[in-house]
């Protein structure tokens, strides 16, 4: 049987399971850690949860209480006034896709984090952007850059060092190609040299995104992200958020 | 339950102003898809309070993501319960012991008359399905039936019908495979 099971069928049928919901938990995690790297894997989730949907309708519809909308409301209201700047909440949306590497990078990816620069107001030079881990509210890292000096300026924040392990910091931009290019290893003290993008174009970095992955000491041994997959979500934050922070 | 004015093509162009933080948009959307999506949930959660907690961190990851949804790559209704659904399945996987009950959903599986007002789907496309699963042997018709819509696990599966956790695995497989072979052909 072993034989006939080829590795795309078998991933179909874990594709499968997941959406039908009986994939344990473990492997389930797992996928949809993946999934948010894979746009392939993704698609493919898509394409069964449109081919089982149909089950669905046999549900009936429940009225939610007018109590439930007004609460979400509420907590839309409470980060609104935690984020800078809507417009840039927007922009930076739409970048989460120029995030998702190709498939061949993607299934040995990991990344903790994603940044990107927007634009910036006159009166803020910087621009920050917190990214949150999965299924948590609390970002991994902060990473700022200052476009005009071409400085970064990175910090943990619920990130910790890890054992054995580094953090490596890459940088993604269609001008460099389909992979992402690192840009540097953080130290012992999860610190990255300040002018670590001073090779780059202000425009190009203003385009790019960015991503860390944890990696074998040392940094990556191929040269592009090859650790445990963990994965972000972006969020924007100003000055205000990244001092409560 | 959505009402007769909105189309797919409608949600999708709600959930595309979303993405462009249409606060106005955002309360249509969740008027139009939020008894379809709590639905969903409260069957394979049963307590209203969880439901109500999960349709929340839907609708907020909703607002978050609506600018990833791809019209090309899903229907708008597909998208918006697979999130829901998604999460009430983690949820439930994370605290097995939530639910005070497995019993009832037995019970549910009975197909109801869908009213014309909440056909949501594509009905060839519902038809073709319940095609498709009722080819199936009965048995697995009743374990993807329980796994989909109540949230059963696979050893919740496997004491159900009293048998191995990995022959309930290869029938689900199989199952799949059967429905997939079957909507294509």
């Amino acid at each position: 049987m072993s034989g006939i099971m080829t590795e795309h069928d078998d991933l179909d049928m874990q594709i499968a399971e997941f959406v039908l919901g009986t994939l344990p938990a473990g492997e389930r995690k797992a996928l949809q850690a993946r999934r948010e790297l894979d746009p392939a894997l993704d698609a493919r989730i898509l394409q069964w949860e449109e081919q089982l949907i149909g089950m669905t309708d046999d549900v009936a519809p429940v009225q939610p209480s007018p109590e439930l909308f007004a609460q979400i409301e509420r907590v839309l209201d409470q980060r609104a006034t935690q984020l800078d700047n809507t417009a840039s909440v927007v922009m930076l949306r739409r970048r989460v896709n120029q995030w998702r590497w190709s498939t061949a990078v993607a299934s040995a990816a990991a990344l903790v984090l994603v940044a990107v620069l927007t634009f910036q107001p006159a009166s803020n030079p910087d621009s920050f952007v917190a990214v949150f881990q999965h299924d948590d509210q609390q970002p991994a890292f902060l990473l700022t850059v200052d476009l005009q000096n071409r400085k970064l300026n990175i910090r943990p924040v619920t990130a910790e060092a890890q054992p054995g392990k580094s953090y490596q910091l890459w940088i993604k931009s269609d001008e460099l190609g389909p992979n992402p290019r690192s840009v540097g290893v953080l130290g012992d003290q999860m610190q990255l040299d300040q002018g670590a993008l001073k090779q780059y174009d202000p425009a190009l970095l203003r385009e790019a995104t960015f991503g860390i992955s944890l990696e074998p000491p040392g940094g990556s041994p191929t040269g592009q992200p090859t650790g445990p997959a963990i994965h972000g979500y972006l969020y924007p934050a100003g000055n205000d958020l990244s001092r409560r922070i | 339950m959505l009402p007769d004015s909105l189309t797919p093509s409608d949600i999708s162009a709600l959930l595309s102003s979303v993405a462009k933080q249409d606060r106005a948009a955002f309360a249509k959307l969740y008027e139009a898809t939020a008894p379809k999506l709590l639905g969903v949930v409260l069957r394979i959660l049963k307590e209203r309070s969880w439901a109500d907690d999960v349709i929340q961190e839907a609708y907020l990851k909703v607002w978050q993501r609506a600018g990833l949804f791809d019209k090309g790559k899903a229907s708008p209704i597909t998208w918006l319960v697979s999130i829901a659904r998604n999460k009430a399945i983690d949820e439930l996987r994370k605290h097995p012991a939530g639910r005070t009950t497995t019993d009832d959903a037995m019970d549910e599986r009975v197909a109801r008359q869908p009213t014309v007002q909440d056909q949501m789907e594509d009905q060839q496309v519902v038809n073709k399905l319940n095609h498709c699963i009722g080819k199936l042997e009965k048995e697995r018709q009743n374990m993807v039936r329980l796994a989909y819509l109540s949230g059963w696990s696979r050893d919740e599966l496997a004491s159900q019908y009293e048998q191995p956790v990995n022959t309930v695995k290869t029938w689900l497989r199989r199952a799949l495979q059967d429905i997939k072979g079957c909507l294509e052909s």
